[in-house]
């Protein structure tokens, strides 16, 4: 049992290398492709593109625009009249725009109200809010004003509300997802395209086993890929804090990729050829990407996907290795992190499980 | 191109897309991504939920307390555990925020002295927990500046016009973004496979052997996907419009003729890689690794291309969804239509792509063994 068991994996392990296109692109997903998301892309508001227009003298304009500055804002730009300022919004090459009127600062300096006007492309709601949030900052340290309140702030965790360790790691995650159940799938559907899956069942060997075994053979793959990945570009490069047990991320990473390759299975046993694995593992894997909480808190979303989203097995993983990585939750406390990915997963395993190995 | 040849091979490929069931997905698909990103993606931060440790008790702290309890961004309840306890609360990803505010706050306040407002934020998402930190922020200035008298003397007021999105709606700033996002990947992901699944099966040689030319053969190819994808515009459009309510502000005829455009561009994307593939399952994870990633990185919903910097900044020019999404933007929020020079550069952009990307394929095809 064990013999068959492991030689299963072998031959699965070394179909997986004999195909140089595969291996190449396996690894260049877990090691460019969560390179690229971590070091560029910038959820928060940074690099705000402003453009302002300046009709006064400009002593308190510059002491306004001076404020604005990196890492969350572009040096603002000049526009000579209001119209170019709005030619540049409509092309979406500046996001806030700030018109400083004549009498502006005059009737600052005469105590009276002066008015600031603001343009903003809405379509960028967030920056658009943060740089409004800036402004009256701003407005409030100039304006003379004391309020007798002090705000102090902690962020916990990420101290700098640092983006790129966290892209990195939803990176890594989407593509844990993404592979766990792409890959399971083809090996299955291959044999069924090419006749070979109705032989393998008829085979004197345990089909339970067999399952098993090419399931098992592509969560190694994966599984090597998450340390490679770790190892390299996630610890490696940037350097993203552990604050919980690295083995405990890494064990809920076995049970995750497991439910993963369920999934696959399930998704092996209704296709009928590769196309159509295509098209229902993007059916499948999209929503759980991208409605799993990496992108929008759970309790943001509509209350029907809600519910939805208690049986994505990746829903817990993600918050699972947040809780690990960035809030080093103890042991202990993973507890609903391991029991869902565990129960979901384990149920999604077993309907594929008995979808696929049945013959007729 | 044999005009004849080729509606008979059209005729073979339509019949193939429509047996394998394969017609299901291509409107299933595109439809199901619209409906569930729509509705459950939030770039806004609501109902975050804030735990209110009040040692004070006064009128004051009441009154900002109730503040937090009004707002629509949070949700707010007040409690009488300890720090410790509280931030084991976040811990367990089960409180957002905490906002301590101190015993004697109101005496303080009404003496004139400084006081301390502790908020912590859990950053493990970092966004949101600047985000938050602002809002909690803005409230508490808010309260705070509500208190002083004169307030309005000498100071500057911010007068503020959002365009585009005028009521800052999420559905108008998203759904337009995610029709490039699916536009782009459902064509892809079709039509990647279609050469290189002959690869697999053998059937290719089949086109090896007959006198068929490898212009016919890719036109072959990509018109019965195009022609039922075209459908899909106008679908997406009717959910954009009816179901999510977004505006739409620009021309018609520029929002079909560029998404016509875009479509071929990502079936030209798809053939691309049925060209140089040699599995179907490489096909497919390259495929899927060229499309969903960056059609929702650089689509312009999560991070505007003016504040992209470094490698992410070029790799945004590099994939189409930038240049549509741009189109697609202006269409349904801004209205510029032709009128601005950048959207008609970007229409040539496109339709120069999607040229480029079938050039790209004609030449790497092969028409014999090697």
């Amino acid at each position: 049992m064990i013999r068959i068991f492991w030689s299963i994996v072998g031959k699965e392990l070394i179909g997986f290398i004999r195909s140089w296109q595969l291996v190449l692109v396996v690894l260049y997903m877990f090691s460019v492709e969560v390179y690229i998301a971590g070091s560029g892309i910038e959820i928060n508001p940074r690099n705000v593109a402003v453009g302002y227009v300046d009709g006064t003298a400009g002593g308190l304009s510059q002491k306004i625009l001076t404020h604005l500055h990196g890492p969350e804002f572009l040096a603002p730009r000049r526009f000579n009249s209001q119209s170019e300022l709005s030619r540049a919004i409509f092309d979406k090459e500046i996001i806030v725009g700030i018109v400083f009127d004549e009498d502006f600062e005059k009737k600052w300096r005469q105590n009276k109200r002066a008015q600031l006007d603001i343009l903003m492309d809405a379509t960028a709601a967030s920056q658009a809010y943060t740089t409004l949030n800036y402004l009256q900052h701003i407005i409030l340290d100039i304006s003379k004003i004391n309020i007798p309140v002090d705000i102090v702030t902690h962020k916990l965790f990420n101290q700098n509300a640092d983006n790129h360790t966290f892209m990195a790691l939803t990176e890594l995650l989407s593509i844990i997802t993404m592979l766990s159940i792409i890959l399971t799938a083809v090996v299955f559907v291959r044999e069924k395209e090419q006749g070979t899956w109705d032989l393998m069942l008829l085979m004197p060997v345990n089909p339970k086993v067999i399952i098993l075994a090419k399931s098992f053979s592509q969560i190694i793959v994966v599984m090597t890929g998450i340390v490679i990945s770790l190892g390299f570009v996630v610890l490696g490069i940037f350097n993203v804090p552990v604050n919980g047990s690295l083995s405990a991320f890494l064990l809920l990473s076995f049970f995750f990729v497991f439910a993963g390759s369920g999934i696959g299975l399930f998704i092996a046993a209704i296709a009928r050829d590769v196309m159509q694995v295509a098209q229902l593992s993007i059916v499948i894997m999209m929503p759980l990407i991208f409605l799993s909480g990496a992108w929008t808190p759970i309790y943001a979303m509509h209350p029907v996907l809600q519910y939805v989203s208690f049986i994505s097995p990746l829903r817990y993983y993600i918050e699972g290795s947040e809780s690990i990585f960035y809030r080093g939750t103890e042991w202990i406390d993973l507890w609903p992190y391991f029991l869902g990915v565990i129960a979901v997963g384990g149920v999604m395993y077993w309907i594929g499980f008995r979808k696929i190995g049945r013959l007729f | 191109m044999r005009i004849g040849i080729l509606k008979a091979y059209i005729l073979k490929e339509m019949n193939e897309l429509v047996r394998s069931r394969l017609i299901i997905m291509v409107y299933l698909l595109p439809t199901m991504l619209l409906l569930l990103f729509g509705y459950g993606i939030r770039m806004e931060v609501t109902h975050a939920r804030i735990a209110i440790i009040d040692n004070d008790q006064s009128h004051l702290s009441n009154l900002l307390t109730s503040k937090f309890e009004h707002s629509k961004y949070f949700d707010a309840t007040t409690t009488f555990m300890d720090e410790g306890e509280a931030l084991r609360k976040i811990k367990q990803a089960q409180s957002d925020a905490i906002i301590i505010i101190p015993a004697a706050f109101e005496k303080r306040l009404l003496k004139g002295q400084t006081t301390q407002i502790g908020i912590y934020v859990d950053a493990a998402f970092p966004s949101r927990g600047s985000t938050m930190e602002s809002y909690v922020q803005g409230v508490i200035l808010n309260a705070a500046s509500g208190l002083i008298p004169n307030a309005t003397n000498g100071s500057i007021v911010i007068n503020q016009r959002t365009l585009f999105n005028q009521a800052m709606r999420d559905e108008d700033a998203i759904v337009p973004g995610l029709i490039g996002l699916v536009l782009l990947v459902a064509p892809a992901i079709i039509a990647a496979l279609l050469i290189v699944k002959e690869k697999e099966r053998g059937t290719i040689f089949n086109f090896y052997a007959s006198p068929l030319t490898k212009a016919e053969f890719i036109a072959a190819k990509l018109i019965p996907v195009f022609l039922l994808h075209s459908l899909n515009i106008f679908i997406l459009l009717l959910w954009a419009l009816y179901l999510f309510e977004v505006p739409f502000r620009g021309s018609f005829w520029l929002y079909w003729v560029a998404s016509e455009f875009y479509i071929l561009v990502s079936i030209s994307i798809g053939i691309l890689i049925s060209v140089i593939t040699k599995t179907q399952i490489v096909a497919v994870v390259l495929t899927v690794m060229v499309t969903i990633i960056p059609g929702f990185m650089y689509s312009g919903i999560i991070m505007p291309i003016s504040s992209m910097v470094g490698m992410s900044r070029y790799e945004a020019h590099v994939f189409p969804v930038m240049y549509y999404n741009h189109i697609l933007y202006d269409v349904f929020l801004v209205g510029e239509g032709l009128a601005s020079e950048k959207t008609q550069l970007y229409l040539v952009i496109l339709a120069l792509y999607g040229v480029i990307l079938l050039g790209l394929g004609a030449l790497w095809l092969r028409k014999e063994i090697k």
